[in-house]
C-alpha cells in the first residue's frame, strides 16, 4: 500500500521543528493515552511534567491512563488545574479470559488475555540488518496480554473508582484484569447515560487481529464490544515500528466499514523520546527477562508526548494522504476528549480550602452533642471541672472543631481508641494532636496540654488548610488487630489502607538494571549492597566522592553503563506497598471516591498516597505500630508472670529518682528516643531531672537545634554558666522554660503571636512559612513592620526576628515531644526496676537501633545473667527467670534475674517448629526431643551446637577438647545425623531411639570459641562470652586502652581502643562534611569514635566492612562524664590476631606503625539550607527509616544475622570481602 | 523476487525524506514513498551511550523508465546510508 509523500520529516528523536503541517489550524490536540511513572515499572514521566509540557505545546486537554490503576490521578488533575490544563482520567487494564459473557461463548472470548491464532511470526526483528519482510510481525511479547483503555466520561470518576476496585478483585494481586462484561458493567450509570469511554488500540485483541490480518475475527470482535457498551471508539496510534501505519490505516478502514468512530492517540510512556532507553530497562525488568529485543515493548523511541504538528504529521501518515480523514480522525479525538473532561473540583476538593467537600464518616447520631457531653464527662474525669482556664481553652476549641464540621471525626476518632484499649492494646497520641484539649478530655491523648503549655493552633485552626491529622501509637505486634478491628466495626466498604509508592533508590536500581543486563545476580547483590542508602541519581557521584567506593573496584569501566541507567531510574515508583500508619474512614461512597486494591496481607488498600486521600477530601487516622510498646507490654507481663503483681504503668509516678539517675549515667540503652551514641552524650549533658527536661532533650536531639547551636546555649543557662537572656521582656513567658532558647514550635507561634498581636493561628502560618527562603522573606516583611507598630524598638525587633530567621523550619512541635516523652520515661522507669522483664520486652520486638548482642550486653553490664538456651527452659520468646543475685557488690540493678535465649532466634526455625519446642517440654534426650518437637535436622543440630542440650546431657563446651567416654556437642550433632537417617529409612525400623547409640567422647568437644562463633551464626549474638574475651591477651599486650579506663585519660592523649563494633552513623553535622560516628564495644563499656573526613581516605572501608576493630584516637572530653575520641587510623582487629598468631607482636606493631598515604577526603557538594546550615550529601537525612545493614561477612550463602546497627549513610561491606 | 545487497549508497534529502540517490553508478529518482519505519537500536549492545535508531525506507525509484522498488537505511549514529534491499 502506499503512503503517499506526505510529511514525512518528522522521523527525528525529538520534538521536531516546524515542518509543512507544523502550521496547524483548529484546537489543541488532546492525548487521551498516556502513562505516567505511576505505571509501574513502565513509565517514565511523572504526571507534573507531563502536564506541564503539554501545557508549554498549547494543549488544553490531557488524559492520564496509567497501567492497572489510578496511582497518579489525584497529582495530574493537581497539576492540571494549577497548570489550567483540563484533566481527563482514565486506566490500561489488562483483559482476562474470566467466565464468559451472558448468553454463552461470544466473539468476545478472543478479547482473552493470550488471543488465539499466535502470531507465529515471532518477535520483530529488532536491530538487525535485513528485518525480515514477508513475517506477520507483531512486536509485543506474547506473553503479554491484551489492553484496553478505559475513560471517565465527565459523570464517571465513580464508576470508574469501581471498575478499578473490581479489576483487582478479579485478578491475582498485582495482576488485575478485566472481562468485557466487567467493563459493561460499570459503563452505564444507574440512569442508563454511559458513564465510560472504551477505547479499542493497537493492543487490544481487536487490534492484534488487524494487525494478524485475522479481519474477520477483527470485525467480529467489533460488533460484540459494540454491543455492550454505550461508549465504544477504536483508538490507533503509530510510533513510526515497522507497519504501525500500515495497521493503523486498516484500523481505520474496519472501523469506518462499522460505523465506529476512531480517535489518534500517541501511546504515550515518555516525556521525551530519550526516555526510551529507561523504557527498555523498565520493560526488562517488569518482565523479569534480560534485555533483548524480544522483550522490548517499543522498538521505537516515537511514545513521547508529542505536539500537535507533530500528531497532525502522524495522523496524515496513517491516513495515506488523504486530508480529509486525517482531518476527521482529529476532530474525533477532540469530541472524545470533550466529553471526558473532569470538574478537579469534585475529585480533589482540597483544590478548594476554603469550603471543601468533606466525606467524613456517618457516626449514626448527631455528632455535635454527642461530642460536647464527651467532654464535659472529661472535665469531670480529669478533675478539671473548676478550671476556669480548661473551661474556655475547651469552648474555644469546640467552636473550632464545630466551626469546621469535625465533630464527627473527633467522635469516631474516640470510638476508636476506646475499641483498641478495650482489645488491651497499649494506644498512645502522637504528634500536634497531643496539643488539644479535647483529645485529652475525651480520653484519645494522656498528655495534659495546659500542664505543659502545648496549643491547640498548632494542631487546628480556623486559617489551617486541610485536615487535622490525628496520630495514634499501638504495640506493633498488634497494629493489624486494630486495623482488622477498625474494619470491623465501620465495614469494609467504609474504611481502607492508605498506600505509598516505594521509589527506586540506589540498591533497587541497581538491582533492577544489573538484572535487564543480564549481570550474575550474586555480583548484583554484593556491588548493590556497597552502597550506602542513597538516591539513584547519586550513584555515580557517591562513587567519586566516597573513599570506600573509590577504591572498591566497582569504578570498572564495564559498570558504566548499569550506573548511568540505574540514575535515570531514580525516584520511578517501584511497587505499591501499605502505607505503615495510614487508615481511610469514610462513608458508603468512598468506594466512589477512591479504588481500592488488596495489599500484601489482605487489606483494602487505597490506591492513593496519603497526600492525594488528603487532598480528595478524605479523612485518615494515622494508627502507628510502635515497637516500644510492645516491648513496653511484654514487659509488664513478664512482670506479671514471674513477680505475681500487675504495673499500671500510666499510674507510676513520673518523677522517679532513681530513673532520672540511670538516665543521667547514659545508662540508656534500650530506652525510647534516648539510647543512640548521641543522644547518650546529651542526657549525661543535660542531667534530665523531670518530664519536662525529657521533652525539651528529645526537641533539642534533631538536625535542626543542633545545626542551629541550639544546644550550648541552653545547656549553658540550664547549668548557670551564662544567664538566660530574652530579646524583650514580654518574651520570658514564652521562653522560660528553655532558658531563653527557642526550641519548639509552640514558642516560634507565641513569639510571633506576642510581638504581633495577630493571634496564634495567624502565629502558625507564619510559622510554617519559615521553612523556605522565599517564606521567610515574606514572614519579615510582614512581621517587621506589625512588631514596630505594637512599639517595640528596632534593636529588639531585629534580635527577636534573628532568633526566628535562625530557627528557620526547624524546631520540634511540642505536643509530638510531649506526647513523645512519654513512652521514653516509661521504658526508663521500667528498665531501672524491672531490668530483666524490660530487656526480655526489647529483645523480643526490636524496638530500638541496636541489635540484640549489644542488648544482651547491656543486660550483662546491668547485672542480669544470659542464660543460655535449653531445650527445657527456653520458650518461644525471651524469658525471665530468677537466679541466684550477685553477691560481690559489682552487679547492677538487674541482680537476681536471668534472661533465657528463646527457641525463635534460631536460625532457620519456623515458627510451627517453636510452637512443637514449646509444647513438648520437658525432653529426657535428644532422642525424645527428636521424636516429639520434629524440628528439621539442620535446626536441631544448630541446638545442639550452641547449647541447647548442655543442661539435659551435662555437657560443656572448652578444654580438653578429647573425652573419652564423656558425651560432646559434637557426638550429639552426629545422633542427630543418625536420627535423620533412621527416621527417613525403611519402614519396619526399630522404634525411635534405640535405631543408633552413639559412642560417647567419640568426637572431640567444641572450643570456647567455637562455641561462642557457633553462637553468632546462629543466634545472631555471642551468649556464653562476649566476643572480645577471645582478644584480651592480644589487647594486653599492645596496651590498648579499655572503655572503663576512659575517663581516666587526659584530654588530647593518644591511645589505642578496640572492640565489637556496635552502630556506625552518618548524622548530618553543621560543617557539611560526612562525619562517620562508630561505637565501639570492649566488653567494659562502650566507645564512641569520630572519624572526620581528613582520615576517611585510609578508615572508611575498614570502618563500614569490618566488625571487630582496632584503633587509635585522641582523646576529647566533651562532659563531666563524656568521653569520646577523633579517630586518626583503625584496622581491622580480626585481621591484626591474625598477624599477632602466625607473625608475632612485633609484626603487628609495625602494622601499627605504618603511616597511612594521604588519600582525598569525601567528595560532594554539602547541602546548603535556607538558613545557611550545610550538610554532607551523604549524611543520614532524607533515606528510609527502616534501612538497616550490618552483618556479619564471611558465610556466604546463609543468611546472616544483623550485628552492628549501620545507619542509611553508612556504605556496605566492599566487594571482594 | 527480492535481493538484499547492504551497499553505501549516496542520497539527496530533502524535507527529511530521500529523493534521489546514487547506487552502483547510476542516480535513482525516487517516485513513491511505499513505507517508513524507524527502529531504535539496541544500545545495550553497544559501549555507546547513545548508538542512536536507524529509518528504513521502502520507495518506488527508477534510474530510467523501469520503476523499482527498493529499501534504503539511515543510520543516525553514523550518519550513512545504505541499499538494503531491491526489488526489480
Amino acid at each position: 500500500m502506499g503512503l503517499g509523500l506526505m510529511g514525512l520529516e518528522s522521523m527525528g528523536r525529538g520534538p521536531m521543528g516546524q515542518g509543512p503541517m507544523g502550521t496547524l489550524q483548529g484546537p489543541p490536540f488532546a492525548h487521551l493515552h498516556v502513562a505516567s511513572a505511576f505505571s509501574l515499572r513502565y513509565g517514565t514521566a511523572f504526571p507534573g511534567a507531563l502536564v506541564r509540557r503539554a501545557a508549554e505545546q498549547g494543549a488544553d486537554t490531557l488524559a492520564l491512563t496509567d497501567r492497572d490503576g489510578l496511582y497518579g490521578v489525584i497529582k495530574h488533575v493537581r497539576a492540571c488545574h494549577e497548570r489550567g490544563v483540563r484533566p481527563i482520567a482514565g486506566v490500561d487494564l489488562a483483559l482476562g479470559a474470566g467466565p464468559p459473557t451472558a448468553g454463552g461463548s461470544t466473539p468476545l472470548a478472543a478479547e482473552g488475555p493470550f488471543p488465539g491464532g499466535s502470531s507465529g511470526g515471532g518477535p520483530f526483528p529488532g536491530d538487525g540488518l535485513f528485518p525480515a519482510p514477508g513475517r506477520r510481525a507483531v512486536r509485543r511479547t506474547p506473553g503479554e496480554p491484551a489492553r484496553v483503555v478505559v475513560l471517565a466520561r465527565a459523570d464517571g470518576w465513580a464508576a470508574l473508582c469501581r471498575l478499578v476496585t473490581a479489576a483487582h478483585a478479579a485478578g491475582e494481586r498485582g495482576e488485575p484484569y478485566v472481562t468485557p462484561g466487567m467493563i459493561a458493567e460499570h459503563a452505564t450509570g444507574p440512569d442508563g447515560g454511559p458513564r465510560l469511554t472504551v477505547l479499542l488500540g493497537p493492543r487490544s485483541g481487536f487490534g492484534r487481529a488487524v494487525a494478524e490480518r485475522r479481519d474477520d475475527q477483527a470485525r467480529a470482535l467489533l460488533a460484540a464490544w459494540r454491543a455492550v457498551l454505550p461508549d465504544l471508539v477504536v483508538e490507533v496510534s503509530d510510533l513510526y515500528g515497522y507497519r504501525d501505519a500500515n495497521v493503523a490505516a486498516r484500523m481505520v478502514g474496519l472501523a469506518d466499514s462499522m460505523g465506529v468512530p476512531v480517535v489518534l492517540t500517541n501511546a504515550v510512556r515518555y516525556l521525551d523520546a530519550a526516555d526510551h532507553q529507561v523504557g527498555n530497562v523498565l520493560d526488562a525488568a517488569r518482565k523479569l527477562v534480560p534485555l533483548d529485543g524480544r522483550h522490548i515493548d517499543d522498538p521505537t523511541a516515537h511514545a513521547y508526548l508529542k505536539d500537535g504538528a507533530e500528531m497532525a504529521r502522524v495522523a496524515a501518515r496513517i491516513c495515506g494522504g488523504d486530508p480529509g480523514r486525517a482531518g476527521r480522525l482529529l476532530a474525533e479525538t477532540r469530541r472524545v476528549a470533550e466529553r471526558c473532561v473532569l470538574d478537579p473540583v469534585e475529585i480533589v476538593p482540597m483544590l478548594e480550602p476554603e469550603r471543601p467537600r468533606l466525606h467524613l464518616p456517618e457516626v449514626g447520631e448527631d455528632p455535635i452533642p454527642r461530642l460536647r457531653r464527651r467532654c464535659e464527662e472529661g472535665l469531670a474525669r480529669r478533675g478539671l471541672d473548676r478550671s476556669a482556664e480548661a473551661r474556655d481553652r475547651l469552648a474555644a476549641e469546640l467552636g473550632i472543631i464545630e466551626r469546621k464540621r469535625l465533630s464527627g471525626y473527633f467522635t469516631a476518632v474516640v470510638g476508636i481508641t476506646d475499641m483498641i484499649r478495650a482489645m488491651g492494646v497499649r494506644c498512645a497520641i502522637r504528634g500536634s494532636g497531643a496539643g488539644s484539649l479535647v483529645n485529652y478530655l475525651i480520653g484519645v491523648g494522656e498528655v495534659n496540654p495546659l500542664e505543659h503549655g502545648l496549643l491547640m493552633e498548632r494542631f487546628l485552626s480556623e486559617g489551617r488548610p486541610g485536615l487535622p491529622d490525628i496520630d495514634l501509637d499501638v504495640e506493633s505486634a498488634r497494629r493489624l488487630d486494630c486495623y482488622r478491628a477498625i474494619l470491623g466495626r465501620f465495614g469494609e466498604d467504609r474504611v481502607a489502607c492508605v498506600s505509598m509508592m516505594e521509589t527506586y533508590r540506589a540498591r533497587s536500581a541497581i538491582r533492577d538494571v544489573g538484572a535487564a543486563m543480564g549481570l550474575p545476580p550474586h555480583e548484583i547483590d554484593v556491588i548493590a549492597k556497597a552502597f550506602p542508602q542513597v538516591r539513584a541519581r547519586q550513584i555515580r557521584a557517591a562513587l567519586s566522592d566516597l573513599p570506600e567506593l573509590r577504591d572498591s573496584g566497582l569504578n570498572d569501566r564495564s559498570l558504566q553503563a548499569v550506573f548511568r541507567l540505574a540514575e535515570r531510574l531514580d525516584g520511578l515508583p517501584r511497587h505499591i506497598a501499605l502505607h505503615p500508619c495510614g487508615v481511610l474512614i469514610g462513608n458508603s461512597t468512598l468506594r466512589d471516591r477512591t479504588p481500592v486494591e488488596r495489599s500484601l496481607l489482605e487489606f483494602p488498600m487505597s490506591q492513593f498516597d496519603k497526600d492525594d486521600v488528603e487532598d480528595a477530601g478524605l479523612l485518615k487516622l494515622d494508627v502507628l505500630g510502635v515497637r516500644m510498646q510492645s516491648a513496653l507490654a511484654y514487659a509488664i507481663q513478664e512482670v506479671e508472670r514471674v513477680e505475681g503483681r500487675r504495673i499500671d504503668l500510666e499510674a507510676v509516678p513520673r518523677d522517679d529518682r532513681d530513673t532520672y539517675d540511670m538516665i543521667r549515667l547514659s545508662r540508656t540503652i534500650g530506652c525510647f528516643q534516648i539510647e543512640s551514641p548521641g543522644q547518650r552524650e546529651l542526657v549525661a549533658k543535660l542531667e534530665p531531672r523531670t518530664m519536662h527536661d525529657l521533652i525539651v532533650d528529645i526537641s533539642l536531639f534533631r538536625p535542626g537545634p543542633v545545626n542551629s547551636d541550639m544546644v550550648t546555649p541552653y545547656l549553658e543557662t540550664r547549668h548557670g554558666f551564662r544567664e538566660a537572656r530574652y530579646p524583650h521582656e514580654s518574651l520570658r513567658e514564652a521562653l522560660r522554660e528553655t532558658n531563653g532558647v527557642v526550641v519548639f514550635h509552640e514558642q516560634v507561634m507565641k513569639v510571633i503571636d506576642v510581638m504581633t498581636g495577630a493571634g496564634l493561628a495567624e502565629a502558625d502560618r507564619a510559622r510554617r512559612a519559615l521553612g523556605t527562603p522565599e517564606g521567610r522573606e515574606a514572614v519579615r516583611a510582614w512581621f517587621v513592620p506589625l512588631a514596630r507598630e505594637k512599639g517595640y524598638a528596632s534593636d529588639v525587633v531585629e534580635q527577636a526576628w534573628r532568633v526566628l530567621d535562625a530557627f528557620g523550619g526547624f524546631g520540634f512541635c511540642k505536643a509530638h515531644a510531649a506526647a513523645f516523652a512519654l513512652p521514653t520515661y516509661q521504658s526508663a522507669w521500667l528498665k531501672r526496676h524491672h531490668t530483666a522483664a524490660f530487656l526480655a520486652g526489647v529483645l523480643t520486638h526490636d524496638p530500638g537501633m541496636y541489635p540484640s548482642r549489644v542488648i544482651l550486653d547491656e543486660a550483662r553490664q546491668c547485672g542480669v545473667d544470659v542464660l543460655p538456651l535449653d531445650v527445657n527452659h527456653s520458650g518461644k520468646t525471651w524469658l525471665v527467670e530468677r537466679t541466684e543475685p550477685v553477691r560481690d557488690g559489682a552487679g547492677g540493678f538487674g541482680d537476681g534475674y536471668g534472661l533465657r535465649v528463646p527457641f525463635s532466634v534460631v536460625r532457620g526455625v519456623s515458627e510451627a517448629e517453636v510452637d512443637r519446642m514449646v509444647a513438648g517440654r520437658p525432653y529426657t534426650s535428644l532422642a525424645d526431643f527428636w521424636e516429639r518437637a520434629r524440628p528439621s535436622r539442620p535446626v536441631a543440630e544448630r541446638i545442639v551446637e550452641v547449647g541447647g542440650f548442655d543442661a539435659l546431657h551435662g555437657l560443656r563446651p572448652g578444654e580438653p577438647r578429647w573425652r573419652p567416654g564423656r558425651l560432646t556437642r559434637r557426638d550429639l550433632i552426629a545422633q542427630v545425623g543418625a536420627l535423620d537417617r533412621g527416621a527417613t529409612g525403611a519402614a519396619g525400623q526399630l522404634p525411635m531411639g534405640f535405631t543408633e547409640r552413639v559412642a560417647p567422647g567419640e568426637l572431640p568437644e567444641m572450643t570456647e570459641a567455637e562455641a561462642v562463633e557457633a553462637e553468632l551464626a546462629i543466634l545472631g549474638m555471642d551468649v556464653s562470652h562476649h566476643v572480645m574475651d577471645f582478644y584480651h591477651d592480644l589487647l594486653d599486650a599492645l596496651g590498648v586502652t579499655r572503655a572503663a579506663d576512659l575517663l581516666r585519660q587526659r584530654n588530647g592523649a593518644e591511645i589505642l581502643v578496640a572492640g565489637v563494633k556496635v552502630a556506625t552513623q552518618t548524622p548530618a553535622v553543621r560543617s557539611g562534611q560526612r562525619v562517620i560516628f562508630t561505637t565501639l564495644d570492649d566488653s567494659t563499656g562502650p566507645i564512641d569514635l569520630t572519624f572526620f573526613e581528613s582520615v576517611q581516605a585510609h578508615t572508611a572501608a575498614t570502618v563500614f566492612g569490618s566488625w571487630l576493630l582496632a584503633a587509635r584516637g585522641v582523646v576529647r572530653r566533651t562532659g563531666i562524664r563524656a568521653v569520646s575520641l577523633r579517630a586518626v587510623h583503625c584496622w581491622n582487629l580480626a585481621d591484626l590476631d591474625h598477624v599477632w598468631r602466625t607473625r608475632g607482636l612485633d609484626a603487628v606493631r609495625a602494622v601499627l606503625a605504618e603511616v597511612p598515604v594521604p588519600g582525598a577526603g569525601v567528595g560532594g557538594r554539602p547541602i546548603e539550607y535556607g538558613n545557611g546550615f550545610r550538610v554532607s550529601p551523604y549524611s543520614d537525612n532524607g533515606a528510609p527509616p527502616a534501612a538497616r545493614e550490618g552483618r556479619l561477612p564471611g558465610h556466604p550463602g546463609e543468611p546472616q544475622r544483623r550485628l552492628w546497627h549501620a545507619s542509611s549513610g553508612s556504605s556496605g561491606p566492599p566487594p571482594g570481602r | 523476487m527480492s535481493r538484499l545487497y547492504g551497499d553505501p549508497i549516496e542520497v539527496w534529502v530533502r524535507d527529511g525524506q530521500p529523493v534521489q540517490f546514487v547506487w552502483r553508478d547510476r542516480l535513482y529518482t525516487v517516485r513513491e514513498i511505499q513505507d517508513h519505519w524507524v527502529v531504535a537500536r539496541e544500545w545495550w549492545k553497544t559501549s555507546d551511550a547513545d548508538p542512536g535508531e536507524r529509518r528504513f525506507w521502502r520507495v518506488g525509484a527508477a534510474a530510467g523508465k523501469e520503476v523499482g522498488t527498493y529499501e534504503l537505511r539511515f543510520d543516525t549514529a553514523s550518519d550513512g546510508w545504505l541499499l538494503l534491499r531491491a526489488w526489480d
